[in-house]
């Protein structure tokens, strides 16, 4: 099955700018988070994933890690890490959601200072086409096989929420050229917190090749009807 | 010495991240850049200044380097700036700050900037900045130290200077001050071919180890690093004089000195006052060309130590890491973002925590080359030459678009 428009891997480079921005402790921290642009609240919400590609569930948002191993507040660590993207399509939505849990700890807790403050920084994004056009499943998979994991990373992460697409690129594409809502639903159903990004790939592609063989199974099994 | 081919470096990195390189290089092929530091020989900065250089022209990029002049005050002034700007207590007079701006002076007299970019590295040559209105270039200070907690004398002096650039470039977010001009961070980062990192053969470590006088059947601790205080060469020995008590081992401390760091020679006089009655001591001046050397050193380490006091991002932690060395480290400058405690090696902050982690580790042999490997894995993914070029044009880029989050090209 071919589609009706191609799959064009792009792929993101990115330039990390310190914003000059420090909290010392969680009042601090939180007054910070309050004002912070969608840029901020991107880069560190999703850095760990470009970063840590080797180290599975060792970090999840950098916001979580400081407050574990800075502040030592272990129980709000938890519920910072627990805050998962894939809920969210909108930035704004995932500050106020760290914002609301932050002022929940304060309302309770006084703001422990933490050893090492928290330097708040920005994501330049630097956009460019990979030259990787693709028409069908396979042709997809052996792509997505070949470009780097800036390129998934831009698709599966950047596109949805720093884009404002709110589903990622490939189940878009999978919606619109092949109808299949039910595999556009596995792939934006995919946990990326529990996959290394190499892994998050090969899973993207297994889910596409299980398709791509039941649409074979499908045409031979209607060809053979009408014959 | 023999330059590298960008495509050598293919094979140390994901076959999509080279082409990813290239696709960058694409986008900034033709522009011309010029480099600007203190020093040829000796320090991170000129050892990776003569690596990237050549790779930035064959990836399109007319790239320069020059080296500003300077006599022997000027290079004392600037050691005092270099110490003030991480922290340390120095006497800064009149006199000083105007030896820095007559150096300045002289040559800016004899260099000219007809560039796309100018990279301005470190505060040695930051007072350039004056020829800014002179040309069409972007400036970039590049600052390769901790300027977190400097003295405010030197700061506000160097400010005026810093404060005129298009953008500053630190090595991590904690070690910027506040500027008005944008701030990014880039990892330094090592070259796997250059001849401190290149694989060596086992007889390549052995004959090093002969002329030496290292006993390979023994544990060695080894310390890289120039003789500086701030690299703290006493409390090494300190370290391994605790670890003596419990282990066999000898330690080497061996670095070379740079021409713009007249107080080496002090502290190389202490350090040999302090291991004169040790023949396991091993304290090794080494020449600017040592570098097959310092690899054979750290590949031959049964731990390398690195007890800062204070660091710049330590590249010699960077080095034995992509070693699949076990690494003992102060926990200070851009060591933690190197050394993750107990996966790609051990954090420490004192002398009897360095000999503590350093006795674990001669036991545990299995322990500590798991940490190597994970510490290799870690370098190839975040400290090599390849993601430091890929940066600088990105850099490149991003000046060409103020002010932009998404640049689309």
């Amino acid at each position: 099955m071919k589609a009706k428009t191609p799959f064009e891997f792009y792929t993101s480079s990115q330039l990390v700018e310190i914003t000059g921005q420090k909290a010392g402790d969680l009042k601090e921290f939180l007054e910070s988070v309050k004002g912070l642009d969608d840029s901020s609240i991107f880069y560190h919400v999703h850095h760990a994933f470009r970063e840590h590609q080797f180290a599975p569930g060792a970090y999840t948002n950098d916001f979580a890690h400081w407050v574990e191993t800075e502040v030592g507040e272990h129980a709000l660590a938890e519920r910072l890490a627990n805050i998962n993207i894939k809920d969210y399509t909108e930035l704004a939505a995932v500050r106020s959601r760290i914002v609301e849990i932050l002022e929940a700890h304060l309302s309770r807790n006084t703001a422990a200072a933490a050893k090492h403050g928290f330097y708040f920084c920005r994501n330049i994004g630097i956009i460019m086409k990979t030259g990787h056009l693709t028409w069908d499943y396979e042709s997809f998979c052996t792509a997505l096989k070949r470009v780097g994991l800036r390129s998934l990373f831009f698709h599966f992460f950047e596109a949805r929420l720093r884009l404002g697409k709110k589903s990622n690129d490939f189940s878009s594409w999978i919606k619109d050229n092949f109808g299949n809502e039910e595999l556009a639903r596995q792939i934006e159903a995919l946990d990326p917190y529990i996959y290394t990004m190499d892994q998050l790939r090969d899973e993207i592609i297994a889910l596409v090749r299980r398709a791509s063989r039941q649409d074979r199974i499908g045409g031979i099994l209607k060809w053979l009807k009408i014959r | 010495m023999a330059k590298n081919t960008i495509a050598e470096y293919a094979k140390f990195i994901r076959p999509q991240n080279f082409d990813e390189l290239m696709l960058l290089a694409g986008k900034v092929a033709g522009r011309s850049l010029r480099m600007v530091n203190s020093t040829a020989v000796g320090g991170g900065v000129a050892e990776m200044l003569t690596r990237v250089v050549p790779l930035y022209n064959e990836l399109g990029i007319k790239a320069k380097w020059d080296v500003i002049k300077g006599n022997n005050p000027f290079f004392g002034v600037t050691k005092t700036f270099h110490n003030a700007l991480h922290g340390l207590e120095s006497e800064v007079t009149d006199a000083m700050l105007k030896i820095y701006e007559e150096a300045t002076a002289a040559n800016l007299a004899e260099l000219s900037f007809d560039e796309d970019v100018v990279i301005i590295h470190d505060p040695q040559p930051a007072g350039l900045i004056a020829a800014r209105e002179k040309t069409k270039a972007k400036w970039v200070w590049r600052c390769h130290i901790d300027t977190s907690h400097p003295q405010p004398a030197v700061w506000d002096f160097l400010k005026k200077y810093i404060g005129r650039y298009d953008a500053a470039v630190f090595s991590t977010p904690w070690f910027a001050r506040e500027l008005p001009e944008p701030k990014y961070f880039i990892y330094p980062a090592i070259d796997p071919l250059a001849e401190k990192n290149r694989e060596l053969a086992e007889g390549e470590i052995d004959a090093v180890l002969r002329r030496y006088q290292l006993d390979r059947s023994r544990p060695l601790l080894v310390q890289i690093s120039r003789f500086d205080r701030l690299k703290d060469p006493l409390g090494v020995i300190e370290t391994y004089r605790l670890v003596k008590k419990h282990a066999d081992c000898q330690l080497v401390l061996a670095g070379g000195g740079a021409v713009d760091d007249p107080e080496g020679v002090e502290v190389l006089n202490q350090v040999r006052e302090a291991a004169k009655d040790d023949p396991d001591i091993h304290v090794l001046l080494l020449p600017p060309a040592a570098d097959l050397e310092i690899n054979a050193l750290q590949r031959a380490a049964t731990v390398v130590i690195q007890k800062s006091l204070r660091e710049g991002f330590g590249l010699t932690v960077t080095e034995a890491l992509w070693k699949a060395k076990p690494v003992v480290a102060s926990a200070v400058g851009g060591i933690p973002l190197q050394v993750i405690h107990n996966f790609t090696g051990l954090l420490v902050h004192s002398v009897e925590g360095a000999a503590y982690q350093i006795r674990y580790l001669i036991n545990n042999p299995e322990a500590a080359r798991k940490m190597g490997e994970y510490g290799r894995e870690h370098v190839r993914e975040k400290f090599l030459i390849t993601r430091k070029l890929r940066n600088y044009m990105v850099l490149l880029i991003a000046l060409d678009h103020p002010g932009r989050d998404v640049i689309q090209l």
